[in-house]
């Protein structure tokens, strides 16, 4: 042991061996001469003496911490109750489950149907949508979180590898390739992306004025610039580049032919990306199209009636599945979320209230408990 | 130990957990559409498996999925705790001994918090209470008193030839008495002689040939040292001839005949001399209950008393004695032992018998008296340890008298401890059974009536009882009877045991000692016993005991080698304890606690995921998260917690034994506070998951419309979970050194960088980019800060509640202090922490006492040395007087010296 710990101090680069010790003393063993020494050093942290800020939680320290967490959160909450509340959105379901609806005859669509079951649904909004209004679709009961599902994709073969785009990932199974041909781009997630086209119209007097949809800037920057590549070769020709792989199962066109824009076509088209960043949960909508403001005269979406025309291709009937399609306008906090707002005051107020407690417990019993530990 | 029961609470928890989910997930799949909706079938081959091995394989995935709730890394973070923190042990410089140069060393790092939870501690008497370092004290001759009053802190100053002779002169036959009892115990004994000049300059021999003694025994040493003083010093045994240098400074020779030679069934050793004038003596000493039979002259009742006396006052006592044979009984005797030591049979025995005969019509010469010092503060140190509600046992191989005084000096027994004894003798009088009862009874009654609070060392008049017992009693109720009822004697003399608050057992034998530590060991509250001792016949006490620790003394290093820890003086054991143990406890109990809380945190988000992805095993965070999660996020702060924390000062845990029950019977680990901590990650978790949830819940969290992932949605979670995590330990840090801030914020940091790192490139090496700025986009969306906020500010803070209403309402003890010495800082500087709880009676630090408590100390030696022959009943009260009046100044300087008084 002796010799272990010696060889330890020195390895630690304190040099021991400053403090002599007189030899022996009253022992009268065989402790004689200058033993090189063994005392540790006296450095602060050897000796678990390191300086030291010391807090303590006492009701004295945490009271204005209660105080300033609930004047600070409760504020926050009503800003964003507000704001949350400001938002305008407008949700139809058009799933056509309900015999009424328009889009009850396309409940059962398959897939390949020609030419695709169309369905008109007309609303009327009460108010104007004053600022940029976004247009999502959202599904219901649709489990994109998966494990089978949320695997099933080659993030190399969307990322333009030439290989991968040949020889998909083994995880893409089932649908990985078609007779003998690998599918571009392979996988559950693509193989099922939503594939209902959404079509606006404002109705006035009669007459039908398409309102403009914009389907850029829908998916991340990120992943359109560099998460998602259409693969490289010799001239930009998709369908060359495409060659030799076949298109998913269930899609109508290849993936090559989603769009007519050559920077929105192949792998980096965006309703592909969008798709293809699967949800966190079962109930969940997506970005579909834009709705930029003309000018600041007019409001984007003024009140009154508008007709949504559906293709509808896209079958959620056998899984129990809702499709909606929502539109909203965005604040600074994303769209209407109630939820934020309120916890933010419940919280605050709680704080509030917690700290208004403590200060009674505080003065109730915070002078008994110091008074009786000082007798003198 | 509770470790591994948390543990399988942990296991099951998993266990039920997965049954769960995969149940759930087949009632759930039971339609088809569910199990196999056309977005996202399955591979042929999963088709066709057999539900059952799927189940199976469901299971196992889950399990896969959960695996995080048992903290394997707990393990290696426990280790390294454990091993790393080992090493402020050894570098502590007060457990340093300046005289031996030697510092404590640790032989395992395992039981590190075991030290804070000691309920028993067994102690050796001899080299641990005291210094094993004998000086001879007075001598009595015939009744008369002679005492060498040169002795000085165990260090001869000055020689004096001179005797202090307090009776009046003996006459002429006391006079020729004298001569042979000098002769007597020079001549007796196994002393070696070893001339060196360069070994020790610092013995100042004044002969002109420097000398050291050596023998097996010191308190040979001590006697033939302390007759040197008297004047007669023994040279050196030169071809068997003894030389002595007597008063007058002449050399006379002795040849040595025969050495009957120390055993400890006869306590007692002779010698057969003759002298140069061709007399032949045998002159024996030993234990007084061995010599005194045999004497068949001499003062017999006077040198008892003084014996008696001695013995009392915790001296050891030795008598000598002498026969004078004439040529045909030596021959006689030689031949008889001749026979018995060539016998080839039975040797012991044979020459044991012949002992017999040879010893035996002495004439009594007189006795010594050797004291052993106690070692320095030993007092302080026990009753440091009974406030602490540490159970104090002495073992000893020593006589009752001797031990039981001892007792007293170190305050193991106190002047109002009603002793109770279960002694041979006693036994003798009444049948073991009524002895035991009757004890039983007395002590019984009391503590009925007693409640938990007046055990508390605080009130020192409150009735305690101690009890002696000696190793023949002992072996009584150990012996298992024919009737085999010795249960009831066991059980019964447990109980007298357990009700009183200092044991003394005394002629124990090294095997007895392991025994009585078995017998508590074992007993039904399964207390941690902790056994030290220095020499080897403590050793099969210190393996024993849960805790085993060696004094590197006198002795040898046998029960350092045997122990766990080893420390250089006994008074080390306070610190070790009441310091080292309390925080290495208070650390270990936190870091396991933290270590489920925070894999409770971290896992039961999963679990509730499996609710909302179709029980398919999804993960909530990514690979890296979840492996990097224990290892790299959130394992340092803990292990540094571990290492560092100090929720009160050194100072004030050694100044404040009582503080130590506060952690006592593993008060931290207990399910109460395993099921607070579980409760509290349940509640963190469930916090974490449905904030986020209702965060995301079909909603839009950006600002420009673009919608978040599951991966995101898992990273908020996670995010909320590390700063969570990290803050809640920063909560219960009560020491921040630079360190500390260090490792918290940085991990903090860290995480970030990482996360930045992981989603800011794509990883070529990687067949899924799942991550790729998820972090980014997170951080640029508004509400996922706020909601990150929110989050960490509602799950800490039941947590910060629970503390501060805790602390307000019901303070433990351990929070008084804290709150104090904070009150202390802030108002009085001049004034410890423990002044302006308790009185000022500790206002000045123990190193500023020192040098005045050491000259007080010389002062009353002295003083004792010379009370003694008036009276010695009042040694006792002496310390009980010291005790009661320990709340005045005065009184504490008067204990303080006292601690170092020798007896």
């Amino acid at each position: 042991m002796a010799v272990n710990y010696s060889a330890k101090e020195e390895a630690d680069g304190h040099p021991s061996g400053g403090v002599g010790v007189p030899g022996g003393g009253a022992v009268g063993g065989g402790s004689g001469g200058a033993v090189k020494t063994r005392k540790p050093d006296n450095t602060a942290f050897k000796q678990q003496r390191l300086p030291a800020w010391q807090p303590i939680l006492t009701a004295g320290t945490v009271l204005p911490a209660f105080f300033i967490i609930g004047l600070i959160f409760i504020p926050i909450g009503i800003g964003i109750f507000v704001t949350s509340n400001n938002i305008r959105e407008y949700e139809i379901d058009y799933t056509g489950t309900e015999p009424s609806s328009p889009c009850n005859k396309c409940l059962n669509v398959s897939w390949d149907s020609t030419p695709p079951c169309t369905c008109i649904i007309n609303f009327t909004l009460e108010h104007s949508f004053e600022s940029n209004v976004f247009m999502y679709y959202g599904l219901s009961n649709f489990y994109q979180n998966h494990r089978r599902y949320v695997k099933s994709r080659d993030d190399s073969q969307l990322n333009g590898d030439n290989s991968s785009l040949l020889n998909p990932s083994k995880e893409c199974e089932p649908y990985r390739t078609n007779e003998d041909k690998p599918i571009a781009p392979c996988g559950a997630i693509a193989n099922s992306m939503f594939n209902d086209t959404l079509e606006l119209y404002r109705i006035d007097n009669d007459t039908k004025t398409p309102i403009t949809l914009i389907k850029k800037g829908i998916a991340w920057w990120t992943d359109k610039n560099v998460k998602f590549r259409n693969p490289t070769g010799d001239g930009n020709n998709l369908t060359a580049l495409f060659q030799g792989t076949t298109k998913p199962v269930n899609w109508p066109k290849p993936v090559y032919m989603l769009d007519t824009e050559p920077d929105n076509n192949g792998f980096i088209n965006e309703d592909f990306i969008v798709w293809m960043r699967t949800a966190a949960l079962p109930t969940f909508r997506k970005l579909y199209r834009l709705i930029e403001r003309k000018n600041n005269l007019q409001p984007t979406l003024q009140a009154g009636k508008y007709s949504l025309h559906i293709g509808y291709n896209y079958p959620v009937h056998s899984f129990d599945g809702r499709k909606r399609m929502i539109l909203s306008t965005i604040s600074w906090m994303g769209g209407k979320n109630p939820f934020l707002g309120i916890a933010y005051i419940t919280v605050g107020s709680i704080c509030f209230f917690l700290g208004v407690v403590l200060l009674i417990i505080h003065h109730k019993y915070g002078n008994r408990n110091t008074s009786a530990d000082i007798p003198n | 130990r509770s470790m591994n029961a948390f543990l399988i609470v942990y296991l099951c928890i998993l266990i039920s957990k997965a049954l769960i989910n995969t149940v759930l997930k087949y009632v759930w799949q039971s339609e088809p559409f569910r199990d196999e909706p056309w977005y996202n079938q399955k591979t042929e081959p999963e088709r066709k498996r057999n539900l059952f091995l799927q189940a199976l394989t469901d299971f196992l995935a889950f399990m896969v999925l959960f695996n995080y709730i048992i903290p394997v890394s707990m393990y290696v973070t426990v280790e390294m705790q454990k091993f790393l923190g080992s090493y402020f042990l050894t570098w502590d410089e007060e457990m340093f001994d300046e005289d031996t140069g030697e510092g404590p060393l640790v032989n395992t790092s395992d039981l590190n918090e075991e030290l804070g939870q000691i309920e028993y501690v067994f102690t050796d008497k001899t080299g641990t209470l005291t210094e094993n370092n004998m000086e001879f004290v007075e001598c009595c001759i015939e009744g008369h008193v002679y005492v060498p009053h040169v002795i000085c802190n165990g260090q001869i100053l000055h020689d004096c030839t001179g005797i202090d002779m307090i009776d009046s002169s003996p006459g002429g036959s006391g006079k020729e008495r004298e001569d042979l009892f000098f002769r007597a115990l020079c001549l007796c004994h196994t002393v070696q002689v070893k001339d060196d000049d360069s070994v020790d300059g610092l013995r100042k021999n004044q002969l002109s040939k420097p000398c050291i003694y050596i023998s097996s025994s010191p308190d040979e040493v001590a006697l033939v040292e302390g007759i040197q003083r008297l004047g007669y010093t023994y040279l050196r045994l030169k071809d068997n001839f003894m030389e002595i240098l007597n008063r007058e400074n002449n050399i006379e020779k002795f040849e040595l005949l025969e050495v009957l030679s120390f055993d400890s069934v006869r306590r007692r050793m002779s010698v057969i001399v003759k002298s140069s004038g061709g007399d032949i003596f045998l002159f024996c000493k030993g234990a007084d209950s061995s010599i005194f039979p045999r004497v068949k002259e001499g003062k017999i009742d006077q040198i008892r008393s003084r014996v008696e006396r001695n013995a009392v006052e915790g001296l050891r006592t030795l008598c000598v004695a002498y026969k004078k044979l004439t040529a045909e009984e030596y021959s006689c005797a030689q031949k008889l032992l001749q026979n018995a030591k060539l016998a080839l049979q039975d040797r012991e025995k044979k020459l044991a018998e012949v002992y017999e005969k040879i010893e035996r019509d002495f004439i009594l010469l007189g006795a010594t008296a050797v004291e052993d010092r106690l070692q320095e503060k030993a007092a302080d140190t026990i009753e440091s340890l009974q406030k602490a509600g540490i159970k104090v046992w002495v073992l000893t191989g020593d006589k009752m008298e001797t031990a039981a005084a001892t007792c007293y000096a170190c305050k193991l027994f106190r002047r109002n401890t009603q002793l109770l004894e279960l002694t041979t003798k006693k036994i003798e009088e009444q049948s073991l059974h009524d002895v035991l009862f009757d004890l039983s009874k007395t002590v019984l009654r009391h503590s009925g009536s007693l409640t938990r609070d007046t055990f508390s060392g605080l009130s020192t008049d409150m009735q305690d009882y101690g009890l002696i017992i000696d190793g023949a009693a002992l072996s009584l109720i150990m012996k298992p009877r024919q009737d085999g009822s010795s249960a009831n004697y066991r059980e019964l003399f447990l109980e007298i045991c357990r009700n009183c608050s200092a044991v003394l057992c005394c002629r124990m034998a090294p095997l007895q000692k392991a025994q009585i530590v078995k017998l508590i060991k074992l007993s039904k509250e399964h207390p941690i016993t902790l056994a030290i001792g220095d020499g080897a016949n403590d050793v099969s006490m210190i393996l024993e005991a849960h805790v085993g620790i060696g004094i590197i003394g006198k002795e040898g290093r046998q029960a350092a080698r045997n122990s766990d820890y080893a420390i250089p003086k006994f008074k080390h054991l306070k610190k070790m304890l009441l310091v080292h143990g309390h925080f290495y406890y208070v650390r270990i109990s936190e870091l396991v606690q933290y270590f489920f809380y925070k894999n409770v945190c971290f896992i039961f988000p999963q679990f509730l995921y499996q609710f909302f992805c179709g029980f398919s095993q999804q993960t909530l965070y990514d690979t890296a998260y979840l492996t990097l999660y224990n290892i790299s996020f959130t394992s340092l702060p803990i292990l540094l917690y571990g290492l560092m924390e100090q929720h009160v000062s050194a100072d004030t845990l050694k100044r404040e034994p009582s503080l130590y029950r506060d952690v006592a019977k593993n008060a931290l680990l207990r399910w109460r506070a395993f099921i607070y901590w579980t409760f509290l990650g349940v509640f963190d978790a469930v916090v974490f998951f449905f904030g986020a949830y209702f965060l995301f819940d079909n909603t839009v969290v950006t600002s420009n419309g673009q919608m978040f992932g599951n991966w995101t949605f898992g990273t908020v979670v996670f995010t909320v979970l590390v700063f969570t995590v990290t803050l809640k330990l920063a909560l219960d840090t009560h020491y921040w050194t630079w360190i500390n801030h260090f490792m918290i914020w940085g991990s903090l940091v860290f995480y970030i960088v990482f996360s930045l790192l992981w989603g800011g490139i794509i990883w070529p090496f990687l067949n899924y980019q799942r991550m790729y700025y998820v972090f980014m986009q997170m951080l640029s969306s508004g509400p996922a800060w706020l909601g990150i906020i929110l989050l960490i500010t509602v799950s800490l803070l039941p947590d910060v509640l629970k503390k501060v209403l805790c602390r307000q309402l019901w303070p433990t003890a351990t929070e008084r202090i804290q709150n104090a010495s904070r009150h202390c800082r802030e108002h009085i500087s001049e004034f410890t922490p423990l002044a302006c709880l308790k009185s000022p009676r500790y206002r000045s630090s123990d190193c500023s006492h020192s040098p005045a408590r050491r000259s007080n100390s010389h002062s009353k030696k002295m003083m004792f040395t010379h009370w003694r022959g008036i009276d010695y009943s009042v040694l006792p009260s002496v310390f009980g007087y010291s005790n009661k009046q320990g709340r005045s100044r005065a009184g504490y300087r008067y204990s303080g010296s006292g601690l170092e008084t020798s007896v």
